[in-house]
């Protein structure tokens, strides 16, 4: 059954859609991240024009957010004040994202750019994942503990100015980190059409020591929030927010994530962490391949100005 | 004054009896195409008939029919990939300031048959004869290698179509040319010209608009994100919060 959208001016299977936003919803409710940046290429790879791909996920994004946020803020594992701080943050960094992305694509260099940054970020993430992952098997399987990196209390971090005390992560550490990590995620999230959850998560545990029991929450509200303005911005500025896309890949989406929690809570943490930075690792080597192999059309044709 | 009548009348005396030429008369199976939210594709039939009396010079040849659809003019630009330090890049590209977004062409047989290059030329019908900068010459456009790009891509997504021989004649005058419009289908108003040749010259050209529109579901969406936009925008965001808040009550499982 084709579905006609109507901002994409093309139809597509809805039951492709459906299970696109499925097999993503299953894939982040079992490794607790967006899954935006499975998503956004897929839709890229699946003839819809990366303008309103990148813009209808950051909706898709804002509804799955939601519904994990409200499970977090029940279990009471939200960093309110850190998320603000971070939303805020990230509210800036995407209006950038949104202006970058308009000029990078009057210049027709957006593709180039959106690819390149794949790259580099799922490449970097992925490989650190994957090998984290795979010394701590090894450790287990020998039976000897890895050294537990202490929080260092003397990293080059805690000596920056402007401190702040957030009370639900412990901390007391400066502004400058949190402003900046905050608005580098909602940059990428409007450049790329991914929440950031898979940078962000690592952030925060590796570099501002916020306990993991309230990291994905925090995670979750700072996507929420980037992600609602994103949402809006792309729509506002660049026209590009398809709802009846967004909608059908929600719907798949959610239930989808439901089924890949329960098989997420069976598996055991480092597996799943393995297999996450596989995947983020092979997405990002797919765009690799597209890059350096010669393509076989070298021409391409776009309107000039808007589509 | 006197001397002008007189040329006049001296004209009208030497000018050989009006032999009348052909007219065409056509008409459109449709006069809009509405997209609806099942929309895969649709089509549209052009029918006409050669008009011809007793003054109607015979023909040799037989007649021809060449049908045209022409989706709205846009400006593109075409870009070619090269390789920057190990990757490849768009890096060189050329402007085509008025194209048509869609252009369907069907005959009766081939296009080399039905007129010359001259003809075709100054009409700008055909892929190799239509202007990609400015209007229809005597001379067949300059082709650049992104001339070439844009029509064997616009060819490949099915935008542009060139179907020689599918126009049918029904009866010696009346005859009709199916069109095929594809799912990815520009927005816009269309204009539908059918030119009658024969032996190579064109005797007759009619033009007709009619307009490919969305529904009304899909017009008021794309209205809605158009013309308001921060309105669509906030709609956007509350149904994908509305969503989500639905999809965690429905599954919460604490």
């Amino acid at each position: 059954m084709d579905l006609y959208l109507p901002i994409a001016e093309m139809p597509m299977n809805l039951f492709l859609l459906l299970g696109m936003g499925a097999a993503v919803g299953f894939l982040s409710g079992m490794f607790g991240v967006g899954g935006g940046f499975l998503l956004t290429p897929l839709l890229i790879f699946s003839g819809i024009s990366p303008a309103v791909a990148v813009a209808s996920v950051s909706s898709q994004i804002v509804a799955n957010s939601a519904s994990g946020v409200l499970a977090y803020l029940r279990k009471k594992t939200v960093d309110l004040k850190l998320g603000l701080y971070l939303t805020l943050s990230g509210i800036i960094g995407s209006a950038i994202g949104v202006w970058v992305y308009g000029a990078l694509r009057g210049v027709g260099q957006l593709d180039v750019v959106i690819a390149l940054c794949y790259v580099a970020f799922l490449g970097t993430i992925g490989v650190l994942m994957a090998v984290e992952a795979v010394r701590a098997i090894i450790a287990k399987q020998r039976g000897t503990p890895l050294p537990v990196r202490r929080p260092g209390q003397h990293s080059w971090i805690a000596g920056l100015p402007l401190r702040i005390r957030f009370h639900r992560s412990r901390l007391y550490i400066s502004a400058l980190p949190v402003i900046a990590l905050g608005a580098a995620i909602g940059f990428l999230g409007a450049l790329l059409g991914i929440g950031g959850g898979f940078i962000m998560v690592p952030a925060l545990i590796y570099l501002l020591r916020v306990p993991t029991t309230i990291v994905i929450g925090t995670t979750l509200l700072q996507t929420l929030g980037t992600m609602a303005f994103t949402t809006f911005m792309q729509s506002a500025t660049n026209q590009t927010v398809d709802v009846i896309l967004g909608l059908a890949l929600m719907v798949g989406g959610v239930v989808g994530a439901q089924f890949g929690a329960r098989v997420g809570q069976s598996l055991r943490g480092e597996t799943l962490r393995l297999l996450l930075g596989l995947l983020v690792l092979s997405v990002g080597l797919r765009f690799a391949v597209d890059l350096v192999v010669k393509p076989e059309e070298l021409y391409s044709i776009s309107r000039i100005g808007g589509g | 004054m006197i001397a002008r009548a007189l040329r006049l009348a001296a004209m009208l005396i030497i000018a050989p009896l009006p032999l009348r030429a052909e007219t065409l008369v056509t008409a459109l199976s449709t006069e809009r195409v509405s997209i609806e939210s099942n929309f895969t594709g649709s089509g549209v039939v052009i029918f006409g008939t050669v008009e011809r009396d007793r003054q109607t010079v015979a023909r040799g040849a037989p007649y021809e029919i060449v049908v045209t659809l022409t989706g709205p003019l846009r400006p593109m630009v075409a870009r070619r990939k090269e390789r920057v330090a190990g990757i490849w890049i768009n890096r060189t590209s050329s402007e085509l300031p008025r194209v048509p977004s869609f252009l369907a062409i069907a005959t009766t047989a081939p296009m080399a048959d039905v007129a010359g290059n001259p003809v075709r030329a100054r009409q700008g019908l055909g892929f190799d004869m239509l202007p990609t900068r400015g209007l229809p010459d005597a001379l067949p456009p300059v082709r650049t290698e992104f001339d070439a790009a844009f029509f064997r891509l616009m060819q490949k997504e099915n935008l542009f179509s060139l179907n020689e021989g599918s126009v049918e004649f029904l009866s010696p005058q009346l005859f009709k040319a199916p069109i095929a419009l594809p799912s990815n289908v520009p927005i816009g108003w269309y204009t539908a010209t059918v030119y009658l040749f024969s032996g190579g010259v064109l005797l007759a050209k009619t033009t007709q608009d009619f307009s490919i529109l969305k529904g009304g579901f899909e017009q008021a969406i794309t209205d809605l994100a158009h013309q308001r936009p921060a309105l669509y925008g906030l709609a956007a965001v509350v149904v994908a919060c509305f969503t989500g808040w639905l999809a965690g009550v429905a599954f919460r499982r604490d």
